[in-house]
Protein backbone atom coordinates (compact mmCIF):
# COMPACT_ATOMS: atom_id res chain seq x y z
CA UNK A 1 0.00 0.00 0.00
CA UNK A 2 1.13 3.30 -0.12
CA UNK A 3 1.79 5.72 2.24
CA UNK A 4 1.11 9.24 1.91
CA UNK A 5 3.28 12.13 2.93
CA UNK A 6 6.19 9.97 2.77
CA UNK A 7 8.59 10.37 -0.52
CA UNK A 8 10.22 13.10 -2.72
CA UNK A 9 6.58 14.36 -3.81
CA UNK A 10 5.87 14.76 0.13
CA UNK A 11 8.54 17.13 0.93
CA UNK A 12 7.78 19.10 -2.00
CA UNK A 13 4.50 19.86 -1.34
CA UNK A 14 5.25 20.02 2.04
CA UNK A 15 7.73 22.99 1.38
CA UNK A 16 4.99 24.71 -0.74
CA UNK A 17 2.80 24.17 2.58
CA UNK A 18 5.86 26.21 4.53
CA UNK A 19 6.03 28.49 2.00
CA UNK A 20 2.47 29.46 1.95
CA UNK A 21 2.20 29.36 5.22
CA UNK A 22 5.53 32.16 5.50
CA UNK A 23 3.40 34.12 3.09
CA UNK A 24 0.84 34.07 5.29
CA UNK A 25 3.13 35.07 8.16
CA UNK A 26 4.14 37.82 6.65
CA UNK A 27 0.89 38.85 5.71
CA UNK A 28 -0.45 38.63 8.89
CA UNK A 29 2.61 40.87 10.32
CA UNK A 30 2.64 43.40 8.03
CA UNK A 31 -1.36 44.06 8.77
CA UNK A 32 -0.54 44.12 12.35
CA UNK A 33 2.31 46.38 11.08
CA UNK A 34 -0.61 48.48 9.50
CA UNK A 35 -2.78 48.40 12.17
CA UNK A 36 -0.82 49.25 14.97
CA UNK A 37 0.56 52.18 12.71
CA UNK A 38 -3.11 53.36 12.81
CA UNK A 39 -3.40 53.08 16.65
CA UNK A 40 -0.28 54.88 17.51
CA UNK A 41 -1.05 57.68 15.13
CA UNK A 42 -4.04 57.67 17.08
CA UNK A 43 -2.97 57.00 19.94
CA UNK A 44 -0.25 59.99 19.39
CA UNK A 45 -3.06 62.73 18.41
CA UNK A 46 -4.59 62.06 21.61
CA UNK A 47 -1.60 62.59 23.53
CA UNK A 48 -0.95 66.13 21.66
CA UNK A 49 -4.30 66.76 22.30
CA UNK A 50 -3.80 65.91 25.99
CA UNK A 51 -0.77 68.36 25.77
CA UNK A 52 -2.13 71.36 24.84
CA UNK A 53 -5.07 71.11 26.97
CA UNK A 54 -2.79 70.49 29.78
CA UNK A 55 -0.06 71.35 28.96
CA UNK A 56 -1.01 74.95 31.55
CA UNK A 57 -2.30 72.93 34.34
CA UNK A 58 0.76 70.50 34.47
CA UNK A 59 2.95 73.79 34.69
CA UNK A 60 0.48 75.80 37.41
CA UNK A 61 -1.27 73.01 39.28
CA UNK A 62 0.57 70.65 42.17
CA UNK A 63 -2.09 68.43 42.58
CA UNK A 64 -2.70 67.90 39.08
CA UNK A 65 1.17 67.42 38.35
CA UNK A 66 0.73 64.43 41.04
CA UNK A 67 -1.98 63.11 39.02
CA UNK A 68 -0.35 63.47 36.09
CA UNK A 69 2.57 61.48 37.73
CA UNK A 70 0.27 58.43 38.85
CA UNK A 71 -1.25 57.81 35.59
CA UNK A 72 2.07 57.62 33.52
CA UNK A 73 3.47 55.35 36.11
CA UNK A 74 0.17 53.02 35.56
CA UNK A 75 1.11 53.43 31.64
CA UNK A 76 4.79 52.07 32.37
CA UNK A 77 6.19 55.79 31.41
CA UNK A 78 8.72 58.12 32.74
CA UNK A 79 7.69 61.72 31.70
CA UNK A 80 10.84 62.85 32.92
CA UNK A 81 13.22 60.10 31.78
CA UNK A 82 15.10 62.39 28.90
CA UNK A 83 15.47 65.24 27.97
CA UNK A 84 14.73 65.27 24.68
CA UNK A 85 11.44 64.27 23.27
CA UNK A 86 7.41 64.09 23.54
CA UNK A 87 7.19 64.93 27.03
CA UNK A 88 9.77 67.54 27.73
CA UNK A 89 9.24 69.29 24.57
CA UNK A 90 5.48 68.83 24.22
CA UNK A 91 4.70 69.19 27.89
CA UNK A 92 7.50 71.21 28.96
CA UNK A 93 7.52 68.37 31.95
CA UNK A 94 10.97 68.11 31.96
CA UNK A 95 11.75 71.74 32.01
CA UNK A 96 9.85 72.66 35.12
CA UNK A 97 11.41 69.07 37.35
CA UNK A 98 14.98 70.54 35.98
CA UNK A 99 14.40 74.18 37.14
CA UNK A 100 13.20 72.43 40.02
CA UNK A 101 16.27 70.67 40.52
CA UNK A 102 18.48 73.53 39.95
CA UNK A 103 16.55 75.99 42.63
CA UNK A 104 17.09 72.62 45.28
CA UNK A 105 20.81 72.86 44.68
CA UNK A 106 21.08 76.39 45.38
CA UNK A 107 18.56 76.16 48.64
CA UNK A 108 20.58 73.60 50.02
CA UNK A 109 24.71 74.93 48.82
CA UNK A 110 23.24 78.10 50.48
CA UNK A 111 22.73 76.64 53.84
CA UNK A 112 25.25 73.73 53.74
CA UNK A 113 27.84 75.63 56.42
CA UNK A 114 24.85 75.95 59.03
CA UNK A 115 23.44 72.65 58.34
CA UNK A 116 26.27 70.40 57.54
CA UNK A 117 24.26 69.04 54.13
CA UNK A 118 20.91 68.16 55.92
CA UNK A 119 17.58 69.85 55.84
CA UNK A 120 14.29 69.29 56.92
CA UNK A 121 12.12 68.37 53.40
CA UNK A 122 9.77 70.60 54.82
CA UNK A 123 12.29 73.58 55.21
CA UNK A 124 13.01 73.03 51.89
CA UNK A 125 9.83 73.34 50.66
CA UNK A 126 9.73 76.82 52.82
CA UNK A 127 12.75 78.55 51.21
CA UNK A 128 12.36 76.95 47.62
CA UNK A 129 8.91 78.33 47.84
CA UNK A 130 10.02 81.59 48.82
CA UNK A 131 12.85 81.93 46.54
CA UNK A 132 10.60 81.84 44.00
CA UNK A 133 8.22 84.38 44.61
CA UNK A 134 4.66 85.37 44.58
CA UNK A 135 3.91 85.40 41.01
CA UNK A 136 5.91 81.82 40.58
CA UNK A 137 3.90 78.50 39.78
CA UNK A 138 3.55 76.79 43.08
CA UNK A 139 5.32 73.66 44.02
CA UNK A 140 4.44 70.61 45.97
CA UNK A 141 6.67 68.29 48.51
CA UNK A 142 5.78 65.44 45.84
CA UNK A 143 7.36 67.76 43.09
CA UNK A 144 10.40 67.86 45.53
CA UNK A 145 10.92 64.69 46.07
CA UNK A 146 10.60 63.48 42.10
CA UNK A 147 13.12 66.10 41.55
CA UNK A 148 15.41 65.34 43.95
CA UNK A 149 15.08 61.52 42.79
CA UNK A 150 16.23 62.91 39.23
CA UNK A 151 18.92 64.57 40.99
CA UNK A 152 20.01 61.27 42.55
CA UNK A 153 20.09 59.60 39.15
CA UNK A 154 22.11 62.45 37.82
CA UNK A 155 24.60 61.60 40.31
CA UNK A 156 24.69 64.62 42.17
CA UNK A 157 25.07 63.78 45.76
CA UNK A 158 21.69 63.97 46.85
CA UNK A 159 20.27 61.44 49.10
CA UNK A 160 16.81 61.67 51.41
CA UNK A 161 16.55 59.79 54.69
CA UNK A 162 13.22 58.80 55.98
CA UNK A 163 12.57 60.07 59.21
CA UNK A 164 9.27 59.94 61.05
CA UNK A 165 7.03 59.93 57.93
CA UNK A 166 8.56 62.78 56.06
CA UNK A 167 12.42 63.11 54.75
CA UNK A 168 15.55 64.11 55.39
CA UNK A 169 17.37 65.48 52.31
CA UNK A 170 21.28 65.28 52.80
CA UNK A 171 23.29 67.11 50.05
CA UNK A 172 27.05 66.07 49.54
CA UNK A 173 28.90 67.70 46.46
CA UNK A 174 29.78 65.29 43.78
CA UNK A 175 33.05 65.93 43.37
CA UNK A 176 33.90 65.41 47.45
CA UNK A 177 32.91 61.94 46.76
CA UNK A 178 32.62 61.42 50.26
CA UNK A 179 31.87 57.99 52.33
CA UNK A 180 28.65 58.75 53.47
CA UNK A 181 29.43 57.77 56.96
CA UNK A 182 32.29 60.53 57.02
CA UNK A 183 29.33 62.83 56.09
CA UNK A 184 26.69 61.56 59.08
CA UNK A 185 29.56 61.81 61.18
CA UNK A 186 30.27 65.72 59.82
CA UNK A 187 26.55 66.86 60.21
CA UNK A 188 26.47 65.10 64.02
CA UNK A 189 29.35 67.41 65.01
CA UNK A 190 27.95 70.36 63.09
CA UNK A 191 24.33 69.89 64.14
CA UNK A 192 25.91 69.77 67.81
CA UNK A 193 28.32 72.08 67.94
CA UNK A 194 25.00 74.35 66.61
CA UNK A 195 23.26 73.49 69.74
CA UNK A 196 20.22 71.35 66.93
CA UNK A 197 20.82 68.05 67.79
CA UNK A 198 21.10 66.11 71.46
CA UNK A 199 23.71 63.35 71.93
CA UNK A 200 22.11 60.47 73.59
CA UNK A 201 24.78 57.85 74.62
CA UNK A 202 23.03 55.22 76.07
CA UNK A 203 21.45 54.04 72.92
CA UNK A 204 23.57 51.37 72.50
CA UNK A 205 27.02 50.79 70.50
CA UNK A 206 27.16 53.62 68.88
CA UNK A 207 26.45 57.37 69.58
CA UNK A 208 22.90 58.46 68.69
CA UNK A 209 21.64 62.26 68.20
CA UNK A 210 18.27 63.55 68.21
CA UNK A 211 16.95 66.50 66.90
CA UNK A 212 14.08 67.90 69.29
CA UNK A 213 12.45 69.30 66.68
CA UNK A 214 11.48 66.35 64.86
CA UNK A 215 10.77 64.80 68.10
CA UNK A 216 8.30 66.85 68.94
CA UNK A 217 6.94 65.95 65.75
CA UNK A 218 7.46 61.68 66.17
CA UNK A 219 5.64 62.55 69.17
CA UNK A 220 3.00 64.48 67.76
CA UNK A 221 2.79 67.23 70.12
CA UNK A 222 1.95 70.76 69.78
CA UNK A 223 4.78 72.19 71.11
CA UNK A 224 4.25 75.43 73.08
CA UNK A 225 6.89 78.40 72.47
CA UNK A 226 7.72 77.81 76.03
CA UNK A 227 8.74 74.35 75.16
CA UNK A 228 10.24 75.81 71.91
CA UNK A 229 12.65 77.80 73.87
CA UNK A 230 13.32 74.64 75.87
CA UNK A 231 15.15 72.46 72.76
CA UNK A 232 17.33 75.01 71.09
CA UNK A 233 19.68 77.83 72.95
CA UNK B 1 12.92 61.88 112.87
CA UNK B 2 11.19 60.65 109.63
CA UNK B 3 12.88 61.22 106.28
CA UNK B 4 11.09 60.56 102.81
CA UNK B 5 13.09 59.64 100.23
CA UNK B 6 12.44 59.61 96.43
CA UNK B 7 12.61 55.95 96.49
CA UNK B 8 9.97 55.15 99.36
CA UNK B 9 7.18 57.42 97.56
CA UNK B 10 4.10 55.61 97.79
CA UNK B 11 2.48 57.27 94.35
CA UNK B 12 -1.30 55.60 95.38
CA UNK B 13 -1.16 58.37 98.57
CA UNK B 14 -0.30 61.58 96.09
CA UNK B 15 -3.74 62.51 94.35
CA UNK B 16 -3.06 63.79 91.25
CA UNK B 17 -0.60 62.06 89.22
CA UNK B 18 2.92 64.18 88.47
CA UNK B 19 3.03 64.97 85.15
CA UNK B 20 6.40 64.41 83.51
CA UNK B 21 8.14 67.11 81.24
CA UNK B 22 8.47 66.50 77.62
CA UNK B 23 12.17 66.14 77.94
CA UNK B 24 11.24 63.01 80.56
CA UNK B 25 10.49 61.15 77.65
CA UNK B 26 13.48 62.33 75.53
CA UNK B 27 16.20 59.74 75.28
CA UNK B 28 18.89 62.16 75.08
CA UNK B 29 18.15 64.00 78.24
CA UNK B 30 20.02 61.16 80.49
CA UNK B 31 22.92 62.17 79.00
CA UNK B 32 24.55 64.56 79.97
CA UNK B 33 24.98 67.22 76.77
CA UNK B 34 28.71 68.41 75.37
CA UNK B 35 27.24 71.05 73.60
CA UNK B 36 27.29 74.14 76.44
CA UNK B 37 24.57 75.78 75.54
CA UNK B 38 22.45 73.00 75.55
CA UNK B 39 23.70 71.65 78.36
CA UNK B 40 22.07 74.46 79.88
CA UNK B 41 18.98 74.12 78.96
CA UNK B 42 19.01 70.63 80.07
CA UNK B 43 20.23 70.97 83.73
CA UNK B 44 17.52 74.12 83.45
CA UNK B 45 15.31 70.84 82.69
CA UNK B 46 16.46 68.97 85.13
CA UNK B 47 16.53 71.15 88.42
CA UNK B 48 12.96 71.98 87.50
CA UNK B 49 12.13 68.50 87.32
CA UNK B 50 13.19 67.48 90.37
CA UNK B 51 12.28 69.89 92.14
CA UNK B 52 8.76 70.11 90.86
CA UNK B 53 8.93 65.99 91.44
CA UNK B 54 9.87 66.89 95.16
CA UNK B 55 7.33 69.52 95.91
CA UNK B 56 4.66 66.93 94.29
CA UNK B 57 5.59 64.16 96.72
CA UNK B 58 6.32 66.38 99.55
CA UNK B 59 10.18 64.74 99.67
CA UNK B 60 12.93 67.69 101.63
CA UNK B 61 15.65 64.54 101.43
CA UNK B 62 17.25 62.86 99.17
CA UNK B 63 20.19 59.91 99.19
CA UNK B 64 22.05 60.06 96.03
CA UNK B 65 22.55 56.88 95.54
CA UNK B 66 18.97 55.71 96.06
CA UNK B 67 18.15 58.97 93.82
CA UNK B 68 20.01 56.67 90.26
CA UNK B 69 16.85 54.29 90.89
CA UNK B 70 14.12 56.56 91.64
CA UNK B 71 11.38 57.39 88.73
CA UNK B 72 13.03 60.56 88.23
CA UNK B 73 16.39 59.65 87.61
CA UNK B 74 15.65 56.21 86.05
CA UNK B 75 12.87 56.30 83.25
CA UNK B 76 12.74 52.56 82.51
CA UNK B 77 10.09 52.81 79.60
CA UNK B 78 12.45 54.35 77.45
CA UNK B 79 15.38 52.64 79.14
CA UNK B 80 17.23 55.90 80.17
CA UNK B 81 18.80 56.57 83.65
CA UNK B 82 21.22 59.37 84.46
CA UNK B 83 24.97 58.51 85.33
CA UNK B 84 25.57 59.15 89.53
CA UNK B 85 27.96 61.73 87.97
CA UNK B 86 25.53 63.65 86.22
CA UNK B 87 23.73 62.89 89.31
CA UNK B 88 26.09 65.30 90.82
CA UNK B 89 25.86 67.79 88.17
CA UNK B 90 22.30 68.51 89.02
CA UNK B 91 22.67 68.91 92.41
CA UNK B 92 25.40 71.21 92.35
CA UNK B 93 23.30 73.37 90.06
CA UNK B 94 20.51 73.37 92.76
CA UNK B 95 22.79 73.92 95.34
CA UNK B 96 24.01 77.01 93.22
CA UNK B 97 20.35 78.31 92.91
CA UNK B 98 20.09 77.77 97.04
CA UNK B 99 17.59 74.83 96.49
CA UNK B 100 19.84 72.00 97.64
CA UNK B 101 22.00 71.60 101.14
CA UNK B 102 24.35 68.66 101.70
CA UNK B 103 24.15 67.02 104.75
CA UNK B 104 27.22 65.57 104.13
CA UNK B 105 31.06 65.92 103.62
CA UNK B 106 30.63 63.47 100.85
CA UNK B 107 27.48 64.68 99.29
CA UNK B 108 26.17 61.56 99.50
CA UNK B 109 22.56 63.00 101.38
CA UNK B 110 20.97 66.08 100.91
CA UNK B 111 18.21 68.38 101.88
CA UNK B 112 15.93 69.84 98.62
CA UNK B 113 14.16 73.06 99.63
CA UNK B 114 11.59 73.18 96.74
CA UNK B 115 10.52 76.02 98.88
CA UNK B 116 12.89 77.94 100.59
CA UNK B 117 12.65 78.71 104.36
CA UNK B 118 11.71 82.08 104.29
CA UNK B 119 8.96 81.20 101.76
CA UNK B 120 7.31 79.03 104.09
CA UNK B 121 7.32 81.51 106.86
CA UNK B 122 5.69 83.79 104.80
CA UNK B 123 3.02 80.79 104.14
CA UNK B 124 2.94 79.89 107.85
CA UNK B 125 2.55 83.75 108.71
CA UNK B 126 -0.15 84.15 106.52
CA UNK B 127 -2.31 81.20 108.32
CA UNK B 128 -1.29 82.78 111.61
CA UNK B 129 -2.51 86.27 110.86
CA UNK B 130 -5.81 85.30 108.74
CA UNK B 131 -7.12 83.11 111.49
CA UNK B 132 -6.23 86.44 114.05
CA UNK B 133 -3.89 83.84 116.03
CA UNK B 134 -0.65 86.74 116.63
CA UNK B 135 0.55 86.70 120.24
CA UNK B 136 -0.12 83.41 120.56
CA UNK B 137 2.29 80.78 121.42
CA UNK B 138 2.70 77.35 119.26
CA UNK B 139 4.41 74.60 119.28
CA UNK B 140 5.81 73.22 116.80
CA UNK B 141 4.34 70.42 117.02
CA UNK B 142 0.86 71.66 117.15
CA UNK B 143 2.23 74.03 113.46
CA UNK B 144 3.54 70.94 112.09
CA UNK B 145 1.08 68.21 113.08
CA UNK B 146 -2.04 69.93 114.85
CA UNK B 147 -5.24 69.40 113.66
CA UNK B 148 -6.13 73.16 112.98
CA UNK B 149 -3.14 73.00 110.05
CA UNK B 150 -4.46 69.96 108.39
CA UNK B 151 -5.12 70.63 105.18
CA UNK B 152 -2.28 73.63 104.74
CA UNK B 153 0.19 73.51 102.57
CA UNK B 154 2.88 73.79 105.34
CA UNK B 155 1.30 70.52 107.32
CA UNK B 156 3.40 67.69 107.87
CA UNK B 157 6.76 70.12 107.15
CA UNK B 158 9.52 68.30 108.88
CA UNK B 159 10.91 69.98 111.58
CA UNK B 160 14.49 70.76 110.48
CA UNK B 161 12.91 73.07 108.15
CA UNK B 162 10.15 73.89 109.85
CA UNK B 163 12.86 76.00 112.12
CA UNK B 164 14.68 77.27 109.28
CA UNK B 165 11.30 79.02 108.12
CA UNK B 166 10.74 80.32 112.01
CA UNK B 167 13.80 81.49 112.10
CA UNK B 168 13.58 83.17 108.86
CA UNK B 169 10.60 85.07 110.10
CA UNK B 170 12.69 85.68 113.62
CA UNK B 171 15.09 87.76 111.59
CA UNK B 172 12.41 89.82 110.29
CA UNK B 173 10.80 90.13 113.40
CA UNK B 174 7.73 88.69 112.79
CA UNK B 175 8.10 86.37 115.33
CA UNK B 176 9.97 84.67 118.37
CA UNK B 177 11.42 81.32 118.96
CA UNK B 178 10.45 80.43 122.53
CA UNK B 179 12.46 76.94 124.04
CA UNK B 180 10.16 75.35 126.47
CA UNK B 181 10.23 72.61 128.65
CA UNK B 182 9.59 69.88 126.25
CA UNK B 183 10.63 71.76 123.33
CA UNK B 184 10.46 74.59 121.62
CA UNK B 185 7.74 76.99 120.57
CA UNK B 186 7.13 80.27 118.70
CA UNK B 187 5.27 83.49 119.30
CA UNK B 188 3.98 85.31 116.54
CA UNK B 189 3.71 89.16 116.71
Amino acid sequence: MHRRGVGAGAIAKKKLAEAKYKERGTVLAEDQIVQMSKQLETFKSNLEEFASKHKQEIRKNPQFRVQFQEMCATIGVDPLASGKGFWSEMLGVGDFYYELGVQIIEVCLALKHRNGGLITLDELHQRVLKGRGKYAQDVSQDDLVRAIKKLKVMGSGFGMIPVGGSYLVQSVPAELNMDHTVVLQLAEDHLLKEGLAWLDSQAGAEAQYWLPALFAELTSRDVTPEEANQMTP
Amino acid sequence: MFFRTLTAVNTASTAMSFEWPWQYNFPPFFTLQPNVDTRQKQLAAWCSLVLSYCRHHKLYTVDVMEAQESPVFNNKKIERKLSVEAIQVVFEELRKKGNLEWLDKNKSRCLVMWRRPEEWGKLIYQWVSKNGMNNTVFTLYELSNGDDTDGEEFHGLEDWMLQRSLQALQAEGKAEIITMDDGKGVKFF
